[in-house]
């Protein structure tokens, strides 16, 4: 498939406002969010070896270094750190798998995992790509979309109650009319994705099924 | 993560119970905890596989790439396995380059992997002297409980065993694209054995590992070969602890296998 | 049942006072936690579910003895930092790893814990649950301790930071029991489902294939310290959480 597409010129969004995997330029990708995951919990940003698809040496490399910074910055701003004086609040992130928007989904993956901990934030922090491909601005790009010849990508995340922009970054050739474009879809495009934090942090509290009470685990 | 016996709470609970031929999570001398695999987890590797052994959490990615053979074997491929022991698998690891835990782990991996002949490195040439293909093993521990060797272990040869060949055009690799799947014509399995006061016990846990003096682990294949064997810790085994390890060993994988 | 709300969530517009874990912010009163929402006429406050333990002055803490520096030991107690005891203030000898109680005698402005009344307990096991949730397996009047005691026939020991050590009896109910407050601590009526479960985990749940029984001495050290608890009033909103 990949070697067809290079012969003929691809049309990121269609006549019907269809995108190559059927989506809207309006709509993110399926987001799952899970808390426990594993047992246990500075913001490292790693990328295991095999999460893109030219394997990446293990050893974080200026990209890494960079998210790692911009991403930090993000959460001091979140987190009511005053409220650990001498205290260094370490948050480590590994991506397994990467399909484009992996910082955000990254920092979006975090800011769940900072509130599970119990760590006092003025808000979370919820935030998408939002970009263009093929002349049209659209949201949560996938790889397809990012290597288009005239993409721009533009991460963006908020604290949701303030609108309040904390992380903003962008790569390409944009019109001010299409930035502002951009960002109105990604402040509708944010209101889902907190929504799913929500819900993610929320199910852990969900009443539990009585009907397991025989001494066995409930899950 | 430090090599000296880090005394847990719990270490004198193991010593005392194993005195009385029990263990904590009242498993036999030779018994596995529940061992749990999933196959194909990442899209963007060409063969991986996530493993737990109870708790015990390794994740697994296989990519096969092109490079240059070794001079001294110009007609032939290579294995190169590396291990990292994420922060968030335990309070003792820290983020940083791999230390000696993890480049022992990561060279028992290998030669139980290597040393079983199961991959023969002769298919893996595309040009001899020139160009070859090197399949890279990453192994991320996501949680420690005991046991990351065996872990880590299984999760590589399931990685390898679903591992795709990507296509090559004009000697460079077609993104998205595979012929088949790598051979192996084995499958070792990795089995570590901990030495607790005068009992060997198969599989340890956390807590175990914790007490133990010293750590066997042995490679073996269904053809009942072995091939790879790691004395670790500062303690010692008896020859006849190491032939009963072996024993038990052979007769374990045959059941694991069942579940690849 | 209860709300819980989550970091950010807006609580109310209304004029009232920020209590517990909660921030005012253009004249809007907003949760800074996960925890359950107590609005009451004259302020709003929320009851934190997560996070670690906080010291307060006179709390019973169980710690885990860490490393032996020159002049004493580094204790963990679940907390940001651990403390250091020095060797002129204990009488048993410590070794890394031993379990130990202990008094919070002073807290600094680092929330750093000055330890006192240091007493060793050998063997057992350790159960963790969030600090914030410690109320919930105490109850009001100790009544849920009570109910984990006679179910299990262990000697609990509840350390405000968290952490519960337990020797003896079924320590693997009692870990079943502690899980399923962690997991049900916003509802109600929560010592009678603990007291029915017990009635019907009794013969499926069996304990630890290794028994052990705890000394005379520790069972009366551990009985010293409930009392207290019988006539404490237990603040369901902890300040764990750095507030």
């Amino acid at each position: 498939m990949a070697a067809k597409k290079k012969e003929e010129k691809t049309e990121f969004v269609n006549k019907q406002g269809k995108r190559l995997d059927g989506r809207t330029t309006d709509q993110v990708r399926p987001i799952k969010i899970q808390v426990g995951v594993v047992p246990r919990a500075r913001y490292s940003y790693r990328m295991a070896t095999f999460s893109v698809p030219d394997r990446k040496n293990p050893k974080p490399g200026r990209r890494d270094i960079e998210i790692s910074k911009v991403s930090s910055e993000a959460f001091e701003r979140a987190i009511f750190t005053e409220r650990f004086p001498n205290t260094a609040i370490d948050i480590f992130v590994e991506v397994l798998d990467s399909n484009a928007g992996t910082r955000i989904a990254a920092l979006t993956c975090a800011a769940v995992a900072v509130a599970d901990a119990g760590i006092p934030m003025r808000d979370l922090i919820s935030g998408v790509a939002v970009g263009k491909a093929g002349g049209k601005i659209i949201v949560d790009m996938n790889k397809f979309e990012e290597d288009a010849p005239d993409a721009v990508d533009i991460p963006m995340a908020i604290l949701p109650n303030t609108e309040e922009i904390v992380l903003l970054q962008m790569d390409g050739l944009l019109s001010k009319k299409e930035w502002l474009e951009a960002r109105g879809k990604a402040f509708e495009a944010i209101k889902q994705v907190y929504e799913l934090q929500k819900q993610a942090l929320l199910k852990k509290y969900e009443q539990p099924v009585e009907a397991a009470e025989n001494g066995g685990v409930v899950q | 993560m430090s090599s000296l016996v880090s005394w847990d709470f719990r270490t004198d609970k193991v010593l005392q119970a194993i005195r009385e031929g029990k263990r904590l999570d009242a498993r036999a001398f030779d018994q596995y905890r529940k061992i749990n695999i999933v196959k194909n987890i990442s899209e963007n590797a060409d063969g991986s596989a996530r493993v737990k052994i109870g708790e015990t959490d390794v994740i697994v990615g296989v990519k096969m790439i092109t490079s240059t053979p070794f001079p001294d074997s110009p007609d032939a491929g290579t294995l190169n396995v590396g291990v990292e022991l994420l922060p968030i698998a335990s309070p003792t690891f820290e983020a940083g380059p791999p230390d000696k835990e993890s480049i022992e782990l990561a060279r028992v991996v290998d030669r139980g992997i290597r040393e079983s002949k199961c991959l023969d490195f002769k298919e893996w040439s595309i040009e001899e002297g020139t160009l070859c293909w090197t399949a890279f093993v990453d192994i991320y521990a996501l949680n420690h409980d005991g046991n990351l060797f065996d872990a880590a272990a299984l999760a590589s040869i399931v990685s390898l065993l679903e591992t795709k060949m990507p296509k090559l055009e004009d000697k460079k690799i077609v993104k998205g694209e595979y012929k088949g799947k790598i051979k192996l014509s084995r499958k070792p399995l990795l089995c570590t054995f901990a030495k607790i006061a005068n009992s060997v016990v198969a599989d340890p846990s956390l807590p175990e590992e914790k007490a133990q003096s010293a750590r066997f682990s042995v490679a073996v294949t269904e053809d009942d070969y072995l091939t790879a064997f790691q004395k670790g810790g500062l303690g010692s085994f008896t020859a006849s602890e190491i032939d009963s390890a072996i024993d038990i060993a052979l007769k374990n994988t045959k059941e694991i296998r069942k579940q690849i | 049942m209860k709300k819980i709300v989550v970091p950010g969530e807006l609580l109310t517009a209304e004029r009232k006072r920020p209590g517990e874990h909660v921030f005012m912010q253009n004249g809007k009163l907003y949760s800074d936690v996960i925890g359950i929402l107590d609005d009451k006429p004259g302020d709003v406050s929320v009851i934190a579910l997560e996070g670690r333990y906080v010291p307060r002055m006179d709390d019973v803490i169980v710690g885990v003895v860490g490393s032996e520096k020159a002049t004493g030991f580094m204790v963990d107690l679940n907390s940001f930092t651990q403390s250091f005891v020095s060797k002129k203030d204990i009488r048993e000898q410590l070794k890394p790893g031993y379990i130990i109680s202990a008094r919070v005698l002073d807290v600094n402005e680092l929330k750093e814990a000055e330890l006192g009344q240091i007493r060793v307990f050998y063997g057992g096991e350790i159960i963790s649950i969030s600090p914030v949730k410690v109320p919930r397996v105490i109850g009001k009047n100790a009544s849920m301790l009570d109910v984990l005691k006679r179910g299990t026939n262990s000697t609990i020991l509840v350390g405000r930071n968290g952490w519960i050590w337990a020797k003896g009896g079924n320590v693997q109910l009692l870990i079943k029991l502690v899980e399923k407050i962690e997991r049900e601590a916003h509802l109600e009526n929560l010592t009678v489902k603990v007291q029915d479960f017990v009635a019907n985990a009794n013969k499926s749940v069996k304990p630890q294939a290794f028994a052990e029984n705890p000394a005379l001495e520790e069972r009366k050290a551990v009985e010293k310290l409930d009392k207290e608890l019988k006539g404490m009033v237990l603040n369901n909103e902890s300040d764990s959480n750095g507030s």
